[in-house]
């Protein structure tokens, strides 16, 4: 474990302060096809990190690298390091269940379970991993419901059916799920593009009091949302051989209105993508 | 500004395109209708034709089978007609038992091993995956007479268990077990990958991710296809002809000689007396009832649980 922390230094702005995550040259291929590389950047601890670019960049493709959920895909290989906290995440003493606690997720579409009540699908996380007590279970609840803006509207239904809510509340539900085993980093998958503008604006907001908690890191179509919300931003496009690469990584100001490079530009003024 | 593409202005061109698609599809829109009209007329005539038979048997059923039914009918045991008494039946309650022990029985076995056995199936690639697939689509297929032979070897003889409730219980179970294990796989295939993954993300180990998430999630098909199973087995007479021996009273015992409404109805057909020989529709009327009430109350208990859902 030392050993592979003292070959790798990763250079880190002293002003984007403690880092959380670490990526250098991080690769996806599946069955040996390249899907997403040359993936190098630091991601800030209590920060909204955006993962921007076109269709088949790469983007969910990284995203599902950090919490190793590439791993159950038949001939998917991830190659570079990822550091979490210090420890790489594929080679260290890091079991593949405890990362995915430290490191939670919310995806494209709301996914709440469907068979468990709203409390069952928040505590679900603490249940799968052996968490029984019912006064920590109730108070894990309480707090990961009012995290994601949800107590007001649903304590006096705890026991309904998630499937119940609308989808924005689904989706606050799933953030409320991730909460509840509070993770160091939040990776989101696009997580308003199934919802109408009145719900984005809500997750968005709630994005917004979440780093005090969490280390987001968020994958999104949306440039405006990226800009509203993130603070570095990472640009990833397609390759010649139509694998997806980072072109550019930045604080989000600096990405959007004084990029390094042309294409980064580009896009960001909605020229192509 | 500079950077908006200016539209045109649809032109004749435009127009005359249109206009043309137009006329075009008009013209064959009479031709539509006309082809619509006799499928449909056709689809009616293979409906009635299906259906004739159906209701002929289901009229048959009723009308032969009513009238043999009656309290004695649930509540005594057969007897052998007599010269004197030609129209002494008795009942069949020793069928009505033996059938409901046998499928008690068989589903105690069948259902869990099954359902684990499908949900293994849908959740893992492997070569023992891909055999214990084509060994349960194999069985499937196979004539049920296969499954009393095997009982009757395995169960009667070899193990010198005699014959019984629990042999023909056994061979019921492994004619219900492919049925099942298909059904589940493909109910738990049907589940969103959204979900597992959802549970994968929250650190859950993937056992826990089939067994808390994939399995209720799947419920709904899975018990459709235990119904599915159930119900055959009920009607079944090959698999349990061999083993149980028909006895003539009502037990629970597994270890005991039982009867089977398929089985009595196979017995009494063969009977030289006219009054036995009637008896066999009201045994099939309660019969097709107990499946028909079985499969019902699944349905109902399916869309409730679907309607709490959405």
């Amino acid at each position: 474990m030392v050993e592979v922390q003292s070959e790798i230094q990763f250079q880190s702005p002293k002003e984007r302060g403690p880092v959380a995550m670490q990526l250098k040259d991080v690769a996806v291929s599946f069955h040996g096809r390249t899907a997403v590389r040359d993936c190098t950047f630091d991601v800030t601890k209590n920060k909204v990190t955006s993962l921007i670019g076109p269709s088949g960049s790469g983007k969910t493709t990284l995203l599902r690298a950090l919490n190793r959920l590439h791993d159950l895909t038949p001939g998917a290989k991830v190659s570079g390091t990822i550091m979490l906290e210090g420890t790489d995440i594929y080679r260290g003493d890091l079991t593949v269940t405890e990362l995915r606690t430290r490191v939670g997720m919310v995806f494209q579409r709301p996914n709440p379970f469907p068979t468990m009540s709203i409390y069952d699908n928040v505590v679900s996380g603490l249940r799968f991993n052996g968490i029984k007590k019912k006064s920590l279970l109730d108070e894990s609840a309480e707090t990961s419901l009012r995290s994601a803006a949800l107590w007001d509207s649903v304590s006096s239904r705890l026991k309904v059916a998630a499937s119940n809510l609308s989808g924005g509340e689904q989706q606050r539900l799933c953030i409320a799920r991730a909460l509840a085993l509070d993770p160091e980093v939040l990776l989101m998958d696009e997580p308003t593009s199934a919802l109408d503008p009145i719900a984005t604006l809500h997750i968005e907001e709630l994005m917004k009091t979440l780093t005090k908690r969490v280390t987001v890191v968020i994958v999104t179509h949306n440039m405006q949302q990226a800009a509203r919300i993130s603070d570095d931003c990472a640009f990833l496009l397609m390759g010649d051989d139509r694998a997806g690469e980072l072109i550019e990584f930045d604080t989000t100001e600096k990405i959007f209105n004084n990029p390094v490079d042309s294409r980064t530009l580009d896009y960001t003024l909605g020229r192509f993508g | 500004m500079s950077d908006l593409i200016e539209l045109e202005e649809p032109g004749d061109s435009g127009h005359a395109m249109r206009d043309e698609i137009r006329r075009t599809s008009d013209r064959f829109r009479g031709r539509r209708v006309a082809i619509s009209r006799a499928m449909v007329a056709l689809s009616c005539a293979a409906l009635a034709i299906a259906a004739v038979p159906l209701i002929l048997l289901m009229y048959q059923l009723f009308k032969q089978g009513v009238g043999q039914i009656d309290w004695k009918f649930f509540t005594t045991v057969p007897t052998t007609p007599t010269l004197i008494a030609p129209n002494a039946t008795g009942g069949i309650s020793n069928a009505i038992v033996g059938t409901i022990a046998l499928t008690l029985y068989a589903s105690i076995m069948a259902i869990p091993l099954g359902v684990l056995v499908g949900v293994y199936l849908a959740e893992t690639q492997s070569k023992l995956a891909t055999t214990l697939r084509v060994i349960s689509q194999t069985m499937a297929g196979a004539p049920s007479i296969l499954m009393g032979l095997f009982a009757f070897s395995l169960i009667v003889h070899d193990l010198d268990v005699g014959f019984s409730a629990i042999a023909g219980a056994f061979a019921l179970a492994v004619l219900m077990m492919p049925v099942i294990i298909i059904s589940t796989e493909i109910a738990v295939r049907n589940v969103p990958n959204t979900l597992r993954e959802a549970g994968l993300a929250l650190g859950a180990k993937s056992h826990k991710v089939s067994l808390k998430v994939v399995l209720p999630s799947a419920l709904t098909g899975i018990v459709t296809g235990v119904i599915l199973a159930v119900s055959r087995a009920i009607g079944e007479t090959a698999p349990v002809l061999l083993v149980i021996a028909g006895g003539f009273t009502n037990t629970w015992k597994p270890l005991s000689p039982v009867s089977a409404m398929p089985l009595a109805i196979y017995e009494n057909a063969k009977s030289e007396w006219p009054s036995q020989r009637a008896q066999v529709w009201g045994i099939a009327l309660v019969l097709v009832l107990f499946v028909f009430i079985l499969s019902l109350s699944a349905r109902i208990w399916a869309s409730r649980k679907q309607q709490v859902r959405n």
